[in-house]
């Protein structure tokens, strides 16, 4: 389905840009090349085609609601990776995004896991040989302070869809909450009404 | 192979007398080598034979001077299912290995982001153009609906193999 829209869409560029080329009058380019028109035509790669589903123009993407929003103290973030280039890049582009969204964001790194084993070189016997491996694991942590819950799930989904391959990340929220009505008095209290209601 | 037919014989011939006497039947299991100290490694020849970046180099060099040929997270800290990573991984190279006959110049590439595999290839130019696009095409089709995931191939083309020094 989605690649008869591909192959659509493919066809109507093609006619446009050969409209486009009958336009600008190379009647001569085609009359040399006879057959061969196709050629002059830019070819857009089919696997780079990659339809844009149109969005529903109808629902508003803004909306509104009467509930109050959720608030979170902190958000922390922390991302594995293999490679300390990828988390620094990473590490750049995440923050300029907070910046840009006014929000307050610390980053530290934690310090790596190495995970190494120790294996005979050999298939059988050679003991003394061993060939050792290892997995390197880099840390990157970024905390994010004082959010509310629409900020947090614009940033985050931003910074997720960006996150490049080989990257792992981790997401702790801390929400603050009303306190509940239940808790707001200390119960004791309440039991030392109940005993004076019931002795008058 | 012949080792293995061979004790495969021998454990019949045991069966077919086992009637009579009930005995212990032993077989040996026997898989292939692993050479480590001979892994992803070329060996030194007389100074004719070229070689590109990647070969060049030996695995110990990852991370130093070479990258990943296969990035995901299966194998960082904490994350898991690192093995149905990597048999995908030895079935899409043989799948473009024989895909592209003769025309990939160096190691394929994988990418997994999200859900999605990128499989990146630099390939010769041996096949005519709409012959890459319909093995593009077909390759992606198919591999998205064998792995249900979204599949892309990246070729970029080369006029030969790229040569980073003879070895």
């Amino acid at each position: 389905m989605a690649l008869r829209a591909a192959c659509a869409a493919v066809c109507r560029r093609w006619r446009q840009e050969l409209g486009n080329l009958s336009v600008n009058g190379s009647k001569s380019s085609t009359a040399q090349t006879g057959g061969l028109l196709l050629t002059s035509v830019r070819w857009a790669p089919l696997s780079r085609l990659h339809i844009d589903v149109p969005k529903d123009l109808t629902k508003p993407t803004i909306t509104t609601s009467d509930e109050p929003d959720t608030l979170y103290k902190r958000l922390s973030i922390l991302v594995k990776a293999h490679d300390k280039a990828v988390l620094d890049s990473y590490e750049y582009f995440a923050v300029l995004a907070a910046k840009e969204l006014g929000i307050s964001i610390n980053v530290h790194e934690p310090p790596r896991k190495i995970e190494r084993f120790t294996l005979l070189k050999s298939v059988h016997i050679f003991k003394k040989h061993r060939v050792q491996y290892e997995m390197r694991t880099l840390y990157r942590c970024f905390e994010l302070k004082h959010l509310t819950g629409c900020t947090a799930n614009v940033y985050l989904e931003y910074i997720q869809r960006n996150l490049p391959e080989g990257v792992a990340m981790e997401v702790t929220k801390t929400q603050i909450q009303q306190l509940p009505e239940h808790i707001k008095k200390p119960m004791w209290e309440a039991l030392t009404e109940e005993k004076e209601e019931s002795k008058s | 192979m012949a080792l293995s037919a061979s004790v495969r014989r021998l454990g019949v011939g045991m069966l077919s007398c086992s009637r009579e006497l009930p005995c212990a039947w032993r077989a040996l299991h026997t898989s292939a080598v692993c050479a480590k100290n001979r892994a992803a490694r070329v060996r030194v020849a007389k100074g004719d034979k070229p070689v590109s970046y990647e070969e060049a180099h030996a695995p110990h060099h990852i991370a130093h001077r070479k990258g990943w040929l296969s990035l995901h997270t299966g194998n960082l800290d904490g994350e898991d299912h690192a093995a149905e990573r990597t048999l995908e991984d030895v079935f899409l190279r043989k799948f473009m290995l024989g895909t592209f006959p003769g025309c990939l110049a160096d190691q394929i590439v994988l990418k997994r982001r999200a859900n999605q595999v990128d499989i990146c290839a630099v390939v010769l130019r041996q096949l005519p153009a709409h012959k890459f696009y319909f093995l593009v095409g077909y390759s992606e089709t198919l591999l998205s609906h064998f792995y249900k995931c979204p599949v892309r191939l990246h070729l970029q083309t080369v006029p030969s193999k790229v040569v980073y020094k003879y070895i």
